[in-house]
């Protein structure tokens, strides 16, 4: 993959047709989770859609009852733009403020599942060979928080410049 | 929180100088982010940034006191002002909660 730089106003990366590929799988992984209904059961919901207070279970309930369907919308919407840029078979990715937000929050949520079903823990580290499916999966998150951190990178150093 | 495994080097600090969002005894409720294993610290940082407006060095002070001591209050204010930014912190993905403040 080419990073996410900042380029002539718009946020560019370009992946090759096996990134893109996992990117798209992850993505429809997603979107099938954030349409499922059982936020209780699922580790990975729990992460996604945390509870709003720890303390209080009756202002919990309140307000996942008023927030619960649009973050899990927002998020849905969010992917359908990642999505809509992605290449098929590889190539570049070029994204507009508005894209590039939304490319900055899914990747941040496919992170967040990948990494909550592999129990990453703060002292985790890349794997030393990819030699089982947990590994593999160890790699493709290690790669998506190499694609998001280049992303970030892209929109503080963009905001600098703007100044 | 962890560090990014690839970027440059972040950019100078702004020379203006974000409001200290205190605690006001007649605003007692208090919006918290939590720290969690996933989030990259430049990631915390931008979006504090951005939804609250904080200038970099406010926002990254506030980011490595999550980092460092497992959470930091990111906001206080009225109860229905807290909800909502919980909400958009959670839009962000991150791990953030609303309470009364202790």
């Amino acid at each position: 993959m080419k990073p996410f730089r900042a380029r002539s106003g718009q946020i560019v990366a370009r992946l090759d047709p096996a990134e893109a590929g996992v990117l798209g799988m992850l993505l429809d992984q997603l979107e099938m989770l954030l349409e499922s209904e059982d936020a209780a059961g699922d580790p990975v919901l729990a992460r996604l859609l945390p509870e709003g207070n720890r303390g209080d279970a009756e202002a919990a309930a309140e307000y996942r009852e008023l927030t619960e369907t649009s973050l899990r919308s927002g998020k849905a919407d969010d992917l359908a733009i990642v999505r809509a840029a992605l290449p098929d078979g590889g190539g570049d990715v070029v994204l507009d403020d508005d894209q590039a937000a939304a490319w900055l929050r899914s990747t941040n949520d496919l992170r967040l599942a990948l990494g909550t079903r592999l129990e990453i823990a703060e002292d985790t580290e890349p794997p030393e060979d990819v030699v089982d499916e947990e590994s593999q999966q160890l790699a493709v998150y290690y790669w998506l928080t190499a694609l998001q951190g280049s992303l970030v990178d892209a929109l503080v150093a963009r905001r600098a410049g703007r100044r | 929180m962890v560090v990014g495994v690839a970027g440059p080097m972040a950019p100078a600090r702004t020379p203006d100088t974000g409001t200290d969002e205190s605690i006001d005894p007649d605003r007692p409720w208090v919006t918290i982010v939590w720290n969690d294993p996933v989030n990259l610290m430049t990631y915390v940082t931008f979006v504090l940034q951005d939804l609250f407006g904080y200038d970099e060095e406010k926002a990254t002070t506030l980011m490595l006191q999550v980092h460092h001591e497992g959470r930091a209050i990111v906001s206080s204010g009225p109860r229905e002002r807290m909800e909502h930014d919980t909400s958009r912190l959670h839009a962000y993905g991150l791990w953030a909660s609303f309470q009364r403040d202790a």
